[in-house]
Formats: C-alpha cells, sequence, structure tokens
C-alpha cells in the first residue's frame, strides 16, 4: 500500500525530527488536527508512557458550572505498537494540505503513517500506516482517556463507541480498510452534538459514505478544501522564513478550531487540548473572531450564533444583578451562564479569590463588538438587521442601567478591565470607551431600522449616557488615565524593573505591590487604540504607547501581539518585531510550560490582527477596506488575503508600494487614497504626501 | 536480599538513625545492616540497635572509603548515616556529603534532632522540572509503589524560573501542574503537588514543616561547586527532619 507523499515546501512544513519525551506532550498539541467539530491530540500512533490520545469536540460538554469541560470522544488514531528505546522519529505537518506525515521506531520496527482530519468532511479522519510486521492492528476504535461512560459495539466490520454525559454526547465507527499484512488503513467517522446523543447509526452512516469514496479520494478532498481556505486567508512575509512558518502554523490552528457552520463555541484552547475546560471567554469574540470574520465568514458568524443562543441566558443573568440589557459571563459553556471558577491557588500556592467572573464585565461590549466587526467585514444585512441589532440593542441596555450618571458624568464603578493586576476599579477606561462605542453604535442601529418612538427614545437616551462616560482622557497630556486613581499609584516602570518581559509581575512582587503599582499585565488603554481607534481621540496612540508600554509587564499572553500591532502602526519596528515574535512562539517554543494542554488560540488570532491591523493596517470603515501599511525594512513583502464584502482581496505591501487584487470591485482607500480595486489589479505607490495610482 | 547499608556512631543520632534506616528499609523491602566505625560500641548505640533489632558489625576502616565500597554492591539500595549536631565545629553533614558525592545509591542524612519513626508516613520531594533532577522524584515513587506513602512533589520557582505568564490563574496553575505531574510522575501513585514562588529552600521548610514530613527528599548534585549546589547544601544543613539525597548524576556501572 503507497503511503501518499508528504513533502511539501519549506514555508508550509512543520518538521520536527528526534525523540525528546519533554517534547512529546507539547508537539501532540502542535501536531493536533482538527477539522473545526473534531479535534484529535498529535499523540503518536503507538503508545508511548505519558502520551495522551484525545479527542474533543466543539461545544460538548460535560459537568456543571465552574467543572464544566469538554467532553473527550473515542479515539481512532492509534495502533498496538509501542515506542522502542532510543526510538528515531520524524514527523512533518503539511499546513497547506492539513496532513501529518509520522515516523517512528517501535519494539517491533519502523511505523510510517499519513494522517488527516476533513476539512471538506467534517467529522471523518482517516489514517494509512505501513506496518513494520503483520500484527493485528487492534481495535479501530479506543475508549476515551477520561473516565466517562461509554458503550460500544459493532456491526460487521465496524466499530462504534458512544460517548456520553447524559447531555450531549460523541460518537464515532470506524472501520479498517483493505489491511494487507503490514500495512492498515482506518476510517472513522463522528457525530457530536451538545444536546442529544447521536447513535451508531449516524456514524456509521457517514462513515459509509467516507469510506465509499476511499482514502485516497478523501485526501484528495482533503487537499483541496485546505487549499480553498489557504487562498483566502494566506499570509506571505518574504524576508522571514521562521515568522512565516510560526504565522502559518497559528493560522492552520485557527482554521481548524471552528466550524463553518451551526454554533461554535471557541474555547481558549479550541479542539487542540482540555486546558482552560473549553470555556468560551473573550479570546473568542476579540481574538479568534475577527481573522474568521476576514478570512471565511461562515465560521465567524457560527460564533456569533454560539452568542445568540445564549442571549436569553445572557439576560437573566444581568436581571439577576438587577440591571437590564444582557449580561455576557466571563467564562461560558454549554448553557451561557457564567462558569467562572470563584477561587484558585496560583503558582505560590496562595489560595486566591477570583473576580473576574464577577466584575470583567468588558465582555459584554466585546460581544457586541465582535458582531459589528463581522458586518464591517461582510455587509451581512441580514444579520445586521436581525440578531446582530438584537445583541447590541441588549448589550446597550446592560451599559445604559450599569452607567451612574452623576453631576460630573456617568460612571462605571467596580470592574476589571483587561488589565487583571487591578481590581476592583472605577470607570476604567476600556470597559468605559467599550461601553460608550457600544451605546452609540447600538443607537446607531436603532435609528437606521426607522423603528418606532419608544425605541428612538431609548437610542436618545443611550446617546446620552454615552457621551456622559467619563473616559479618563487628559488633553494637555494625550493620555487616558486606565482608572481612576492610576496616575497616583507607585510609579513602577516594569520594562526597568524586571529583568526580562514577558514576566507574571504579580509573582514577581506580590499581588498587592502590582494592585498599588502602576505595573499591567496586558493592554488595556491600548487595547482601545487597538481595537475600537476610531473611538479615541486622534494622535493619542503616541502618547499612550509611550506611556503605557514600558509599563506593561505582558503578563498575559495575548498582550504581545497587540502590542507588536499597535508599535507596528506607530513605526516602531524593532519592539515591533520583538513583540511579534514572541507572540509567534509560544506555543512552538512552549513558553508557558501549558501547550500540552492546548494552543492558545487567542494569541493566534493575536498574531494575525499584528499583520493585518498593525503592519497591513486594513480597517473596514465606512463601506470601504481601509489599507495603511507599515513594513518593517527587513521584509521585502507583506502579503495578506482576506475577504470584504463578498470579494476576494489579495493585498502585498512593499517599499513604498501597494499592490492589490480583487476578483470583484470592491472599495478601498489607501491612506487617504480612495480606489476601487478588481476585477483589475491596482498598483498603488507612495509619493511624499500620498499614495497615488501607478499608471 | 535488599539491604540498606547504615553507618552509625555512638551519638545523640544513633537511635533515630538506625529508626529510620529501619522505617526506610521496610518502604524498600530491604534489611538493615549496621556498621560502626570504631572500637567500642558505645552503650547509646549497643542499646538502640538493640531496641530496633539491628545487628551491628564494627570496622576500624576509613568510614568514608568504607562505606562507598559498601554500597557499591548490587543488592545495597541506599546508604543511612547521621549528621553531626549542627553547633558541631565541623559542618553538619560533611561525611554524608562526601559519601553522597562518591555514591550513586541515594543517601538518607538523619539530624540528631530527627525524631525516631515506627515508619514513614510524608515524605516531601523537591523539584525543580528538568529531565535531570526527575530522578529524584522517580526513585520516591519506586520508594512509594506498593507502600503507604504520602508524597507531597514540591517546586520552586525563584525569579530566574519564573513564569513569563499568569493568565488565568484558575486554569493556568490547573495546566500548568497537570502538564508537571505528566511529564515527571507518568505511572505514578498520586501525588500531591505544591507550587511554590520564592527562595527555594525557605519554601521547601515551609511545606516540610506544615506538611507535617518525616522525610524530605532532593536531588543531590555530586561534586558541585557552591552556586550550583547551594539549594540541597542549604537544605541539608537546615532540615530537622531526615533528609534523603538522590545523586543526580548520570549512573555507572560500579555505582559510583
Amino acid at each position: 500500500m503507497r503511503l501518499p507523499s508528504v513533502d511539501p515546501e519549506p514555508g508550509w512544513r512543520l518538521e520536527r525530527s528526534g525523540f525528546d519525551e519533554e517534547r512529546l506532550r507539547v508537539n501532540a498539541a502542535v501536531f493536533s488536527l482538527a477539522d473545526g467539530h473534531i479535534g484529535t491530540s498529535g499523540a503518536l500512533l503507538p503508545a508511548y508512557p505519558g502520551s495522551e490520545r484525545r479527542v474533543l469536540a466543539s461545544g460538548v460538554y460535560i459537568g456543571t458550572g465552574p467543572e464544566t469541560h469538554l467532553l473527550s470522544g473515542p479515539v481512532a488514531f492509534h495502533l498496538p505498537y509501542d515506542v522502542g528505546s532510543r526510538p528515531r522519529l520524524r514527523r512533518v505537518l503539511d499546513l497547506r494540505a492539513g496532513v501529518l506525515y509520522e515516523e517512528v521506531t517501535t519494539t517491533k520496527g519502523v511505523l510510517e503513517s499519513v494522517r488527516f482530519a476533513s476539512m471538506a468532511r467534517p467529522g471523518v479522519i482517516a489514517f494509512r500506516a505501513r506496518c513494520p510486521d503483520a500484527s493485528a492492528a487492534g481495535p479501530p476504535l479506543l475508549p476515551p482517556p477520561d473516565d466517562v461512560a461509554f458503550d460500544e459495539g459493532s456491526v460487521g466490520d465496524v466499530a462504534w463507541i458512544r460517548v456520553s454525559d447524559g447531555s450531549g454526547g460523541i460518537t464515532a465507527a470506524a472501520v479498517d480498510v483493505d489491511t494487507r499484512a503490514g500495512s492498515v488503513e482506518r476510517i472513522a467517522a463522528y457525530c457530536a452534538d451538545p444536546s442529544r446523543v447521536p447513535e451508531p447509526a449516524e456514524a456509521a452512516t457517514r462513515l459509509r459514505e467516507a469510506t465509499a469514496l476511499g482514502f485516497d479520494v478523501l485526501l484528495d478532498e482533503q487537499r483541496q478544501a485546505w487549499a480553498t481556505r489557504w487562498d483566502d486567508a494566506d499570509v506571505v512575509i518574504t524576508g522571514d522564513d521562521e515568522l512565516q512558518q510560526a504565522t502559518r502554523l497559528a493560522l492552520f490552528h485557527l482554521m481548524a478550531s471552528v466550524p463553518g457552520e451551526g454554533t461554535a463555541a471557541v474555547g481558549a484552547r479550541g479542539l487542540s487540548g482540555p486546558s482552560y475546560r473549553g470555556h468560551v471567554f473573550w479570546d473568542a469574540d476579540t481574538f479568534t473572531l475577527p481573522f474568521l470574520a476576514a478570512t471565511h465568514p461562515a465560521s465567524a458568524r457560527a460564533m456569533l450564533e454560539y452568542r445568540i443562543e445564549r442571549l436569553p441566558a445572557a439576560i437573566e443573568n444581568a436581571q439577576e444583578v438587577r440591571r437590564a440589557g444582557a449580561r455576557f459571563p466571563w467564562e461560558s459553556a454549554r448553557s451561557g451562564r457564567d462558569v467562572t471558577p470563584i477561587s484558585a491557588r496560583d503558582r505560590t500556592g496562595a489560595v486566591v479569590p477570583i473576580r473576574t467572573g464577577q466584575l470583567e464585565e468588558h465582555i459584554v461590549a466585546q460581544v457586541a463588538w465582535a458582531a459589528c466587526c463581522y458586518v464591517d467585514w461582510t455587509g451581512d444585512v441580514d444579520f445586521a438587521e436581525g440578531p446582530g441589532r438584537r445583541l447590541l440593542v441588549e448589550t446597550a441596555r446592560y451599559w445604559a442601567s450599569r452607567a451612574r450618571v452623576e453631576a460630573d458624568g456617568a460612571h462605571i464603578y467596580g470592574v476589571i478591565g483587561p488589565d487583571e493586576y487591578h481590581e476592583p476599579v472605577d470607570d476604567n477606561a476600556f470597559t468605559n470607551v467599550m461601553a460608550r462605542w457600544n451605546l452609540r453604535r447600538a443607537a446607531d442601529a436603532v435609528d437606521a431600522s426607522q423603528c418606532d418612538e419608544r425605541a428612538a427614545d431609548e437610542a436618545a437616551h443611550w446617546r446620552t449616557i454615552a457621551d456622559a462616560l467619563v473616559d479618563g482622557y487628559d488633553p494637555k497630556t494625550g493620555i487616558y488615565e486606565q482608572f481612576a486613581g492610576f496616575a497616583a499609584l507607585e510609579p513602577l516602570v516594569i520594562s526597568e524593573i524586571a529583568s526580562r518581559r514577558p514576566i507574571a509581575a504579580d509573582m514577581l512582587l506580590g499581588t498587592e505591590r502590582v494592585r498599588g503599582a502602576q505595573v499591567l499585565k496586558q493592554a488595556d488603554v491600548l487595547m482601545l487604540h487597538h481595537l475600537v481607534p476610531e473611538a479615541v481621540e486622534p494622535e493619542s496612540l503616541e502618547p499612550n504607547l509611550r506611556y503605557y508600554e514600558p509599563r506593561t509587564a505582558h503578563g498575559s499572553s495575548l498582550s504581545p501581539a497587540v502590542h507588536a500591532s499597535l508599535l507596528a502602526r506607530a513605526g516602531d519596528f524593532v519592539p515591533a518585531l520583538d513583540a511579534l515574535r514572541i507572540a509567534s512562539r509560544i506555543d512552538l517554543d512552549d513558553l508557558t510550560d501549558t501547550t500540552a494542554g492546548g494552543l492558545h488560540l487567542a494569541t493566534m488570532g493575536g498574531l494575525w490582527q499584528a499583520f493585518a491591523f498593525g503592519f497591513v493596517g486594513l480597517r473596514p470603515k465606512d463601506d470601504r477596506l481601509v489599507i495603511d501599511p507599515h513594513l518593517p525594512p527587513d521584509w521585502t513583502e507583506l502579503e495578506i488575503r482576506v475577504r470584504f464584502r463578498g470579494s476576494r482581496l489579495r493585498v502585498r505591501v512593499r517599499d513604498g508600494c501597494v499592490l492589490l487584487d480583487a476578483d470583484a470591485p470592491t472599495p478601498v482607500t489607501v491612506g487617504a487614497t480612495p480606489c476601487t480595486v478588481g476585477p483589475e489589479p491596482l498598483e498603488l505607490r507612495r509619493t511624499e504626501r500620498r499614495w497615488e495610482v501607478a499608471t | 536480599m535488599k539491604r540498606v547499608i547504615v553507618a552509625v556512631d555512638n551519638s545523640a543520632a544513633a537511635g533515630p538513625v538506625l529508626a529510620t534506616a529501619a522505617a526506610m528499609a521496610t518502604v524498600l523491602g530491604a534489611t538493615v545492616d549496621a556498621v560502626h566505625f570504631s572500637d567500642d560500641a558505645g552503650a547509646t548505640l549497643l542499646a538502640s540497635a538493640q531496641r530496633y533489632g539491628i545487628p551491628l558489625r564494627q570496622s576500624t576502616e576509613d568510614p568514608i572509603h568504607a562505606i562507598v565500597e559498601l554500597a557499591i554492591a548490587d543488592d545495597v539500595v541506599a546508604v543511612a548515616i547521621g549528621a553531626r549536631h549542627r553547633l558541631s565545629a565541623r559542618h553538619p553533614g560533611h561525611v554524608a556529603r562526601a559519601i553522597a558525592d562518591a555514591v550513586d545509591k541515594p543517601v538518607l542524612v538523619v539530624p540528631p534532632e530527627a525524631s525516631s519513626p515506627e515508619r514513614l508516613r510524608t515524605a516531601v520531594v523537591a523539584m525543580e522540572g528538568t529531565p535531570r533532577k526527575a530522578r529524584s522524584l522517580k526513585f520516591v515513587i519506586q520508594l512509594a509503589d506498593g507502600a503507604d506513602l504520602d508524597i507531597v512533589v514540591v517546586h520552586v520557582d525563584d525569579e530566574d524560573s519564573m513564569p513569563r505568564f499568569s493568565d488565568q490563574v484558575a486554569h493556568e496553575t490547573e495546566a500548568y501542574a497537570t502538564e508537571f505531574l505528566a511529564r515527571h510522575l507518568t505511572g505514578a501513585p498520586s501525588v500531591r503537588l505544591e507550587l511554590r514562588i520564592g527562595v527555594p529552600a525557605d519554601e521547601i521548610m515551609a511545606i516540610v514543616s506544615e506538611t507535617g514530613a518525616d522525610l524530605l527528599v532532593i536531588g543531590w548534585p555530586q561534586n558541585a561547586d557552591a552556586r550550583r549546589g547551594a539549594v540541597a547544601h542549604e537544605l541539608l544543613d537546615r532540615s530537622h527532619v531526615p533528609v534523603l539525597l538522590v545523586a543526580l548524576s548520570e549512573p555507572t556501572a560500579n555505582g559510583k
């Protein structure tokens, strides 16, 4: 049986050779394969101590409250060999096709295999292996590694296992096809549902459709499906091969982690591992969704559907704290109720209260922001006028009831901003400005709908509150005070104190000390410049970057990419590239010592945002796509592909030059120069003052 | 039959050394072979040996040389020795350090103020989480296998090894602890992991005190300079409970 060749070009190739016990579990996450619905760990096919073969299904949880976590499914990627002592190991992930090649020495000889999770047929996974001997391949399916209830059976040579917690479940059917001596070809089909337990017959039907096509056809479909995704999403950096590889790995996992239909619950680690229990944070709305809104809108829409389905729960959440509108929880899972833990032991051994569930409310505005981001990139009028408006309205109602109007303005007291070192705080700039933005955007949506008088009155009320919300901006300095009283804190500049950054400053200095000092965990005020640059004072990026960047410890893995983006926009390329590299290596170099539990999906999304929003300067604005590039001198060219309002665009930035291709007429603005690109390409050159279309 | 070699003298440490060695031997499924390096056993030593049912033999050889030679034998699984009182003019445990530097078998150092346990209940294992130093943990896992021994693993980060990121504390700590245990305790009985940040020796001693441990297990960097072995040496100096030193260097055929 022939093994398909997996030999991608360098820019599409992630290769790891050598058996490093400490890295095996990390690589199982890095090499995980997913199709948006089902994720399978990249553990080796043969067994080895400490290996954890895991299958996760999007949105299928087990447990209750903070203990809610993703259900593990049956395992098909396995063979009954044992890794030899001092084995040879070589693995190649073809990022372009989503195919993993593996060659490993077992106690019986060399085992080679090729496997994939079908992007064309989500739920179908397959591998073909050349085995060292004629040993039996073992059962096609193994039960999950966790202690969960399952039942199993077989129909002919098709084996099935069904795993359930009583409400949702994962059912898999698998068969070994054409098993000649010394080779195995296995195809498995998964059906998963968060609210019912799929019957074995469903999985068997899906399996039958796949086996009828056969491995080679499925593999061809896989290559084509991924090629299509990459055509719409690639980022090409000419001049930095290492960054190129890391970037494509990030985009690969972003695309693999979110389904293209239905409802997408995108946990902090996606489908690559069980850490963070599959809980959905603002990571999804803020960092993952924008990439998909700009490259695969159907997936972004599925992520918004997750929030829409949980809008009733969010309204209940608000009512419980005597607020109007919708209050989305800090951590969300199955039901949309808050599943944030209330205490934990930190790395110092101390038991600390966790108040993010109670106080970190900016997520309410983030959900609204995500909905608008999707609309801005896609122009989806049905969504904007339907569920999108509903999200905006209910979140605006929340802020209107949350803000306290006093003589000197409207205030939001007692919150936690993105900088979680300080809690609780009053008038957190990020929360207030996002709330203001939310209120105004909702008012715009209501007014545009030419609604009834009552709705119009409500919209007017929102605008009044929005106008009154204090934001801490000091026109003399151009700086937003991160929260009321921040300027009076101990002026501790972490960039001068710590031997390195990123650093968990709360562990370095203690939580009480950082709480009383001007040390930030992550971009907070600067997040405003990153997410809603139109909502902050013009020209305020530079003074706030100058002030807050040295005070940021980057104790959050979300932070470096945001700073990279903003530093790029400011033309400060050396620190921009430093921050970008850190963001790009978080999982490849296991910088958190936790990558084995799953990849940092939001960091990956942030990496894309650094390229898109920072270096290329892409922003939808007033039905046009704005391009404002900042190319580092070390890069010969930066290319990014996006989809905007139904058009497919390719933007290439070179020194003093922007090359645009689109498959349909697309209004863009390069710098301050409006033009239309597509279907004919367009080249613009930078003169002293402006971008001009080259003739 | 496996053996634990015990070097004893006629001092206040005699009782605790013999008792701890006996308790350790029970856990390891070994017998105790006690050697007294002097012409005259002394009443304290003789009474202690009788109390714990451990036969004594005498040797007039240089203690360090003799113990190292005895430890080479394949059936010897550990060496136990008393530390001099910390008020002694000589560095407490200098013989123990010399032996630990020379043999590849675990060396149990018993301070004279240690209690005389009937059995070992709780062991604190100090781990820095590198593959090399994980060896000390694996020995203890073997120690605990089949025995009723609670193991508390302590991992201390200092400023140099402090984490870069502290995302969502509950999940991050859980993820880190899960990965730490998976990397270093595959196939092990359940252990409790304590994570700390601070001065390693201070944090480890605090855990020993909090848990009421009757054994502290540390990796011993053989023949290390003062800097490399600083934490291990400090723990050996400060511990009021027996300390099991597990060599960090690669093993050789003859145990040296």
